[in-house]
């Protein structure tokens, strides 16, 4: 929203001039004008392609797969599922720091990008924030439905009741509660927030065209907006009110869901580092997501304008920086391991790379089991893998983005997983070492969290202006008299 | 039923308990069962019975499974016709008796009471007839061997507690051999360490079993070479201690350096061994067992009849009660049984529950043979000679019915109906059928008697007149069934070795080309008659640590060499035929020998039974000893690796336990120079005051536990207890396969060292109910927490199912109701009625037994006074034979558990120590470290590693 005002706008030009020292607005401000923005993003909301329909279907389909599996997992009890003694977490935890920390890029774009005048945001940041809602909803089932009795769960919620019975403030899990909701209510209303400008244009549109349904729809979440300069007055400085509130959260959240494993008693979990480690890890993954989303969207709605590669390049950037933050941070907890001197710790740091000690097997042989595979996979997806980026050339290179970005997410889910599986393999007590693989029932449940955020993301996207009208006309060439394209 | 009746005692959680005889093995230890809600609910041991004492062992407590097992006969059937109602089933019965024309055979369990006289008079009734015994671990040879020996053809006393040195040659005196319970019990009173020593028990074997894991030290001998390497020792001792110069040109061929070869020991180890036994007196050799059952079996029990008699133990550590109530127990009788059956001169067979089908080697034939006769099976649980019966005729279980027994001279146990019959079952005392049919063969029979209870009682006066008792019968009655039986002392006699023994020559025994077989004993199944039983099938074997199955312990060197890995299936073949079982890698056993244990692959016994593992009696040979046992080791065997992995289900995550002292040991000689211990774990200071001063915290009690390793045997008995009382849920095998078990406490075994120096520890790990527990914080609703006694109490209802608390758990003592587990009736009513059962999606785990510490202390609190100290006890207390654990109340400081745990006083600890004492969880549990004679090598110190 301060793109317009950072870049100035050439009037003898007819167009904005880009500084680069004051920002980059993501778009290709200089050829566009409000017309045609308002022409192409209310036609990324016509009538969908058959296609749409099909893809549509597919994400329905592995949505229903999940809700299958998961009747049968409530149903049966949670012993379907391969989580057992000693790993009595695994795929559900997993996935729910996966998607939590999907979860982060829209509000770090949306907010923190915006405080921090980071102008490139513009084009993307409403998609982000709509994954970031979708990502927190997905996460939010999954402490839910891993419990061993989730038509319970609700006893986690501190509501007075007449059998006086409280919760326990001391466990991270009810941290969790708070930490979550809290999250997920401000992004909500903040996505709202952020939509209301654009409401109006999708109401006036409806309006407009007749079509009753969709002004139904649109004219309350418009909340009576006229775009007075009153409004507009109020309206940016709630924004930046939000923005201000959210800006922790994004850093709170996923420290909060870090200490999960790090107030506990396990090897590989606790430890100081996992707040900044979990926040740095969840940008990197939530960034990467949003590439994974945006660069094929990009591609089938013919924005290239809009999201311009300056936005996949800025991007791009902050994934080496969260790359090499998390690099470090692996390498911190082998520091840490054996600069503790602990037994434990040690020996869980060796045998998530390189498997068991061979003073640990009866006869002195050597094994490598699952977990090996998930650490160097996650080493390779999330600090070799996006070496590459540190190329001018490989960030301009979309197709390169998006496989790196691909891979970045697969590994982030085995980071999560690799902390979650591993460190519980191997704890205190050899004797009751133990193997986790994940059953039918966890791979339904998962692939249908993926159909859940994708199915919910495809509606947004062919409801909800995917990108935010009112800031790209901020930073696009305001109607002026002279100029050529002036409706 | 809204209102219980009240003309009969009925209240849900009052306990009524009877004293009876356990029965599950010839022992006959006394038997208190626990019986509310007019069930039997808990089996536990005696306190007055001088056998057991109130412990019993793991099959004693299983046995309540016999009572409530879903494969018990339900009502009268034939082969022929089906189904059958009683009468029918009876008339057939007697017509059948009628037309035998004396041709009849009572085949039946080894018997010491009441039960012998009565088949005697019984077989005459009929016509006659000869009663025939089986019992698959017969300990003949060496009732034979003290014939030859001594004349005294019986089981000596042994007073283990007596020896200044043991010496165990391959005999599993701690699981199957003799009375388990007692021969724990007096084993640990002598071996475990106080006054600052240690009595040396010695293991001679070739093979470590749960027995020898006890041993200091193990003598790795060639297979079958037990009466030798006797002979060599005694060569030894004789030569250093004189007398019994007759015996010298005798043993002057065993000689330790001219049979160091043939039992593959050195010579001068031989001799060491032999000096440090005779320095001791009294010591105690003892043998037998399945892997010394060799064709010399008998030869090799004189052997060390000899070996007792230089070292001077007759009399003394080995001690002739002056006679035996015992059967004969020969195996000689069953074969000539079978030649009988197939020579047709048997026309009926009786059979009671033993199950002689499944234990003889198929090629003695039994199976073929059993088609020669009628066969009348009154038996009370499947099996597979019920199967093959003509007529099934369902008997009653020990604890619905009457009987008794003489385990002992001067001990006699009572058995007792502690129930009325379960009620899902048509069945009829075994002794009650046979009076009927044998007043329908002849009317006059069995004069004024209609029960086996009348039966019992008037050979009870008998008893009555020989013990002195005066006054009423029916006084003297009401006395026996209160103490369970007639306990006076065993008379004893003391013997002399005969001369004769010179006559006995021992073969030497012929070393098989390739691998032995040894057939070895199984702690849980014994003779196969615990397989039936859920609670014995999913209980770890504390060795292997195996469930639901069979194994081949094969030593990794030879494994390596013939490229076996470990848990790899391999097929097995003798002369009589192929298993496959998996390979399980083992140090404990020699290298040119297997070992498959005795008591799995049922085919006919029971839904627990039935398909789960192997057979291992199918693949030896029809061989006997000297006295017609049958020969268990020796025979030569051929595995064969087939490349796939085997289905393992075993409960030890790790083999090893990584350097972290879990199941700590310390040695004699830095117990002694004051090393162990002594401030070791100084109790810090901290920021937050102790519980102990918070108000409302531990006052009066804080229940608190110590276990000590060096007297816990790792038998099991607790394990099974603790499923017993605390309506443990049994998952199945491919549950137990994927980490479902549900036992809330284990025996973790965690091998240390390499090769024949390996040492075996066993710890059992329940709840530690730490002081500041890493469970009761993260747990977001508050299910579990910290009670006022201590006890990290489960609640439950209010569990949500996070599983946190497990994962925080460093002892991981938490069990998840993964699923709503059911208990098949009629096995639900052996369930406690004073604990609850759990519903899917909750947390369990050990307790302390609250529902036992909740009904003493209101049974306290009538009297007005608080529990004193041995007043409760928990389950798993209650029946370790060797008092290994005991529980009380730390804020006591006079009690015993705080007197041994000596938490106020860390610098003067020796032994004691806490489990991961880092952590700063404050368990309440304290373990007393194993006392070992030596230091172990190879002890891992994988932390240096990362």
């Amino acid at each position: 929203m301060h793109a317009a005002a950072l870049n100035q706008y050439d009037a003898d030009a007819g167009r904005v001039v880009i500084d680069e020292h004051l920002g980059h607005p993501g778009i290709e401000a200089t050829t566009l004008d409000y017309g045609q923005i308002n022409d192409d993003m209310l036609a990324m909301l016509e009538k969908p392609h058959p296609s749409y329909f099909l893809l549509l279907l597919g994400f329905l389909t592995a949505l229903v797969l999940g809700v299958i599996s998961l009747a049968i997992q409530v149903d049966v009890g949670i012993g379907y599922s391969g989580i057992s003694h000693p790993i009595m977490w695994g795929f559900y935890i997993t996935n729910f720091v996966f998607w939590v920390g999907i979860g982060h890029a829209g509000t770090l774009i949306s907010a923190v990008f915006y405080l921090t005048r980071a102008p490139w945001r513009t084009a993307i940041y409403r998609s982000a924030e709509a994954m970031t809602v979708f990502a927190v909803m997905t996460a939010g089932l999954f402490p839910i439905l891993h419990t061993g009795r989730p038509w319970l769960a609700y006893w986690l919620i501190p509501y007075p009741n007449e059998r006086m019975l409280w919760v326990n403030f001391k466990s991270p899990l009810l941290w969790d509660v708070f930490a979550v909701s809290t999250y997920m209510t401000v992004s909500i209303m903040f996505f709202m927030l952020g939509l209301i400008p654009d409401m109006a244009i999708l109401r006036d549109e409806a309006l407009r065209r007749g079509h009753k349904l969709k002004a139904l729809i649109y004219t309350p979440m418009a909340l009576a907006w006229r775009g007075t300069n009153h409004q507009w007055v109020h309206y940016m400085r709630g924004y930046l009110i939000f923005a201000a509130l959210a800006t922790p959260l994004v850093f709170s959240v996923h420290s909060i869901v870090s200490w999960d494993f790090a107030m506990s008693s396990v090897p590989g979990w606790h430890t100081t580092i996992f707040a900044p480690y979990f926040v740095a890890g969840a940008i990197f993954s939530g960034l990467a997501m949003v590439m994974t989303v945006l660069i094929p969207v990009r591609v089938v709605f013919g924005l290239e304008q809009y999201i311009s590669t300056h936005v996949v390049n800025s991007v791009c950037k902050v994934i080496i920086f969260t790359s090499m933050v998390v690099g470090y941070a692996y390498a911190t907890e082998f520091f840490i391991a054996w600069y503790s001197g602990s037994p434990y710790e040690r020996a869980i740091f060796y045998f998530r790379p390189f498997g068991d000690m061979t003073s640990w097997t009866l006869t002195g042989d050597h094994n490598i089991t699952f977990p090996q595979i998930a650490f160097w996979l996650m080493v390779f997806c999330n600090v070799i893998a996006p070496i590459p980026l540190w190329r001018y050339k490989v960030r301009h290179n979309l197709v390169a983005v998006w496989i790196i970005c691909g891979l970045i997410n697969v590994g982030m889910w085995f980071e999560r997983f690799n902390i979650v599986g591993s460190s519980l393999q191997h704890e205190y007590d050899p004797a009751s070492w133990g193997e986790y693989w994940p059953t039918i029932v966890e791979v339904g449940i998962t692939v249908g969290s993926f159909g859940f955020f994708f199915t919910l993301f495809s509606l947004f996207a062919k409801t909800l202006p995917p990108m935010a009208i009112m800031e790209l006309k901020e930073a696009a060439n305001p109607p002026m008299k002279h100029s050529p394209k002036e409706h | 039923m809204l209102v219980p009746p009240t003309n009969f005692e009925y209240a849900p959680s009052e306990a009524y308990n009877y004293m009876t005889t356990c029965r599950e093995c010839d022992a006959a230890c006394g038997m208190m069962v626990t019986v509310r809600e007019h069930r039997a609910q808990k089996a536990e041991g005696n306190p007055n019975h001088p056998l057991n004492q109130g412990a019993l062992c793991a099959r004693g407590q299983a046995s309540m499974q016999a009572l409530y097992n879903p494969d018990r006969q339900a009502a009268p059937s034939s082969k022929a016709g089906g189904a059958l109602t009683w009468e029918q089933g009876l008339q057939e019965f007697t017509q059948r008796l009628n037309t035998a024309g004396g041709q009849v055979v009572y085949l039946g369990r080894p018997e010491t009471g009441t039960h012998k006289a009565f088949v005697a008079e019984w077989l005459q009734a009929v016509g006659g007839g000869r009663k025939v015994t089986f019992d698959l671990l017969s300990r003949n040879a060496l009732i034979e061997a003290n014939r030859i020996a001594f004349g005294k053809a019986m089981v000596p006393d042994y007073a283990f507690e007596e020896a200044q040195m043991l010496i165990n040659f391959s005999s599993d005196f701690l699981e199957s051999w003799g009375n388990q319970v007692e021969n724990s019990r007096r084993f640990v009173n002598m071996h475990a360490y106080q006054d600052g020593k240690r009595r040396e028990f010695v293991q001679v074997s070739p093979q470590v079993s749960l027995t020898a894991s006890k041993a200091d030290r193990w003598v790795v001998i060639n297979p079958g070479t037990e009466g030798v390497m006797a002979l060599a020792l005694a060569h030894v001792v004789r030569n250093q201690k004189g007398g019994y110069d007759w015996l010298e040109r005798y043993l002057e061929a065993y000689a330790p350096e001219k049979v160091a070869a043939v039992v593959g020991v050195e010579a001068e180890k031989i001799v060491e061994l032999a000096e440090a036994f005779s320095n001791e007196t009294p010591s105690l050799a003892l043998g037998g067992g399945p892997v010394a059952a060799t064709e010399a079996a008998v030869e090799m029990q004189v052997a060390i009849n000899i070996l007792n008699a230089v070292a001077g133990n007759l009399n003394r550590t080995v001690v002739f009660p002056e006679f035996s109530p015992a059967e004969d127990t020969s195996h000689q009788q069953i074969v000539d049984l079978i030649q009988d059956l197939n020579a047709g001169r048997v026309k009926v067979l009786v059979v009671d529950d033993s199950n002689p089908l499944y234990g003889l080697p198929p090629e003695l034939g039994m199976a073929a043979a059993l088609q020669k006769a009628y066969v009348v099976s009154l038996s009370s649980l499947k099996s597979e000679t019920a199967g093959a019966a003509d007529l099934v005729l369902p008997a009653l279980t020990p604890y619905e019915s009457w009987g008794d027994a003489a385990p002992r001279a001067g001990v006699r146990s009572l058995q007792q109906p502690v129930m009325a019959p379960v009620n899902v079952f048509d069945a009829k005392a075994r002794e009650d059928v046979m009076i009927t049919v044998a007043k329908g063969v002849r009317r006059s029979a069995f004069e004024g008697i209609t029960t086996y209870k009348d039966y019992l009682q008037k050979a009870w006066m008998q008893v009555q007149s020989e013990t002195g008792r005066s006054g009423l019968f029916d006084n003297f009655w009401v006395s026996v069934l209160e103490e369970g039986g007639v306990f006076g002392s065993t008379p004893t006699t003391n013997v002399e070795l005969a001369n004769s023994v010179t006559r006995v020559s021992l073969p030497t025994p012929a070393a098989n080309e390739g691998l032995t077989l040894l057939a070895s004993s199984s702690l849980l199944k014994a003779d196969g008659s615990g397989a039936n039983k859920p609670w014995l099938q999913e209980v770890p074997d504390p060795m292997s640590q195996i469930v639901w199955d069979s194994w081949l312990e094969i030593h990794p060197d030879t494994a390596k060499e013939m490229g076996i890995d470990d848990r790899d299936v391999v097929e097995v073949t003798t002369s009589q035929g192929t298993l496959s079982l998996m390979a399980y890698y083992y140090y404990g056993i020699h290298r040119n020998a297997v070992a498959i244990p005795i008591g799995q692959g049922h085919e006919g016994s029971g839904a627990a039974a039935d398909g789960f593992g192997v057979n291992v009696m199918t693949l030896l040979p029809a061989k006997q000893d000297a006295s017609g046992n049958l020969v268990f080791s020796g025979t030569a065997v051929e595995v064969k690796g087939t490349g796939s992995k085997g289905y393992t289900v075993n409960m030890d995550g790790n083999p090893r336990q990584a350097g972290r002292d879990i199941a700590a040991a310390t040695t004699v000689a830095a117990l002694a120079s004051g090393e162990e211990g002594h401030g070791g774990h100084k109790r810090r200071t901290e920021i937050y005051p102790d519980r102990a001063e918070t108000a409302g915290y531990y006052k009066p009690y804080r229940w608190g536990m110590t276990i000590d390793l060096d007297r816990c045997t790792g038998c099991s008995a607790c394990v099974v207890a603790c499923y017993a009382d605390n309506n443990i849920p049994v998952v199945g095998k491919e549950r137990a396969a994927v980490g479902r078990e549900m036992s809330w406490l284990r025996l973790e075994r965690y091998f240390e060292g390499y090769g024949d120096e390996f040492e075996t520890r066993i710890v059992p790990m329940m709840c530690q109910q730490c002081g500041n527990a890493g469970c009761e914080p993260v747990c977001p609703v508050y299910a579990t927490y910290h009670n006022p006694e201590g006890i990290n109490a489960m609640i439950y209802n209010r569990c949500v199912g996070t599983r946190y608390c497990s994962n925080n758990c460093a002892y991981k003592v938490r069990r998840f109701n993964w699923f709503s587990y059911e208990f098949p009736a009629p096995l639900d009513q052996q369930l406690n009625s004073t604990m609850t059962t759990r519903e899917k999606g909750v947390m369990e785990k050990c307790n302390f037994c609250v529902p036992r510490l909740t009904y003493a202390k209101r049974q306290a609190k009538a009297l007005g006074r608080d529990l004193r100290d041995g007043e409760v006890m928990t389950a798993c207390q209650q029946t370790c034979p060797t008092q290994a654990i005991t529980f009380g109340n730390l804020s006591d400081p006079n009690s015993r558990v705080s007197q041994l745990a000596m938490r106020d006083d860390m610098e003067q600890r020796d032994r004691q120590y806490e489990v991961f004492p880092e952590l700063n969880f404050k368990p309440a549990v304290t373990y007393l470290k194993k006392v070992n004679t030596r230091e172990v090598g190879g002890h891992s110190d994988s932390a240096e590693h990362a």
